[in-house]
């Protein structure tokens, strides 16, 4: 997050219409992503969404997550592991990202990092008619979960969770507030059977230009 | 006949039951999107959740209207001079099926009946710009300052829409 700060101010300098939307998909609210934001000094637009609004909107399952939206309001690239750097050498996050956010930002439609209407639409996660209900499964778990009744929060997020077992984001706020936690062992078991069937855990990063 | 005649006296108990709960109307609570909202009084059903017309808008921004439920350029039609699996009138009073509607839509949503709480999901209605045409679909959410942020006032801008968690 200090290294979207530094993106955001190095971009806004030269391109004022450029901005950051950054969703904090946590149930803990305030409290458990707050102090993150304040601690990057972030100056762009940050929201705590609770009920993971902006997954469900966007069908995504995991974080982080990126969309490029236009001056028009069209998708000209979502749903990609979207990290701003590299982490502990390289372990996870991507190098990658930031500098094709940069030719976006610079150079709009001509970009060649922009996708055409049929590529978005491909990289569109598909929905099957029970992953629809997960959202409202996992609504409802969450107004529980504000309400402090602990019992039905765990029935409706275990049932967000059968209803859509692609979605990293239910399964990890869930385990946050079990033994183990979100990066425990019942998540580390989960990706890595999910990585042996030949899965990638992020979206992957398809870098335009790559192969030349 | 000693069991059939204790049968229909559990049948009798049981329907005047059901009778007494008709009588009065139950309270309810939907959520939809960021919404949680409080409805006084629907028709008690085992099955469907039915409000007055009037409840409608705050709940998903539908209206009814003399030809159908209506939402922009959409309306669904809807009977209202007679009973039907979207409309019926009890004692004067209009109740409109909102998971009727919903199931119209193909709308999903889930149900804590022991507390009366629905939610809904988005409606697929509002998501075919998106799902078929790769249009942003709007939002409204509350920075942390709680003013609201919505995708629309952002247009003329390259926005970067990012998702993280703190866990």
């Amino acid at each position: 997050m200090p290294v979207w700060q530094v993106i955001y101010d190095e971009l806004k300098a030269d391109y004022e219409n450029f901005e950051i939307i950054s969703v904090a998909q946590d149930t803990g609210g305030e409290a458990a992503a707050g102090p993150i934001f304040d601690a990057a000094g972030v100056t762009y637009t940050s929201i705590i969404d609770v009920n993971h609004h902006i997954s469900s909107l966007y069908n995504l399952v995991n974080v982080p997550s990126g969309v490029w939206i236009d001056e028009e309001g069209r998708i000209v690239r979502i749903n990609e592991g979207t990290y701003a750097k590299e982490h502990f050498d390289g372990a996870f996050g991507t190098n990658e990202y930031v500098p094709i956010v940069r030719d976006w930002v610079a150079k709009g439609v001509d970009s060649e990092h922009v996708w055409d209407t049929a590529k978005v639409r491909e990289r569109i996660v598909d929905r099957t008619p029970d992953a629809e209900k997960a959202q409202p499964a996992f609504l409802l778990g969450s107004y529980y979960f504000q309400r402090d009744n602990e019992a039905k929060a765990e029935q409706y997020w275990t049932l967000a969770q059968e209803l859509d077992p692609t979605s990293w984001n239910y399964l990890r706020q869930d385990l946050l507030y079990e033994e183990g936690g979100s990066a425990g062992p019942e998540w580390q078991q989960r990706v890595q059977d999910f990585e042996a069937q030949g899965r990638e855990y992020y979206a992957p990063l398809e870098i335009e230009g790559d192969s030349n | 006949m000693h069991a059939s005649l204790k049968s229909m006296c559990y049948g009798l108990a049981a329907g005047s039951l059901i009778a007494a709960s008709t009588a009065q109307a139950q309270d309810a609570t939907v959520l939809y999107n960021e919404r949680v909202v409080e409805i006084e009084q629907t028709l008690p059903d085992a099955n469907d959740l039915w409000v007055k017309p009037e409840d409608l808008p705050r709940i998903n921004d539908f209206e009814l209207k003399p030809e159908g439920a209506c939402y922009e350029a959409l309306c669904i039609p809807v009977l209202q001079d007679r009973d039907s699996d979207m409309y019926v009138t009890r004692r004067g009073q209009g109740w409109f099926n909102v998971t009727g509607l919903a199931d119209k839509l193909q709308q999903a949503y889930v149900v804590d009946y022991d507390d009366a709480v629905w939610s809904f999901g988005t409606m697929p209605v509002k998501r075919q710009q998106f799902i078929r045409g790769g249009m942003a679909p709007d939002f409204e959410l509350n920075d942390r300052e709680g003013n609201p942020v919505r995708l629309s006032d952002f247009r003329g801008k390259k926005v970067l829409l990012l998702t993280w968690a703190s866990w």
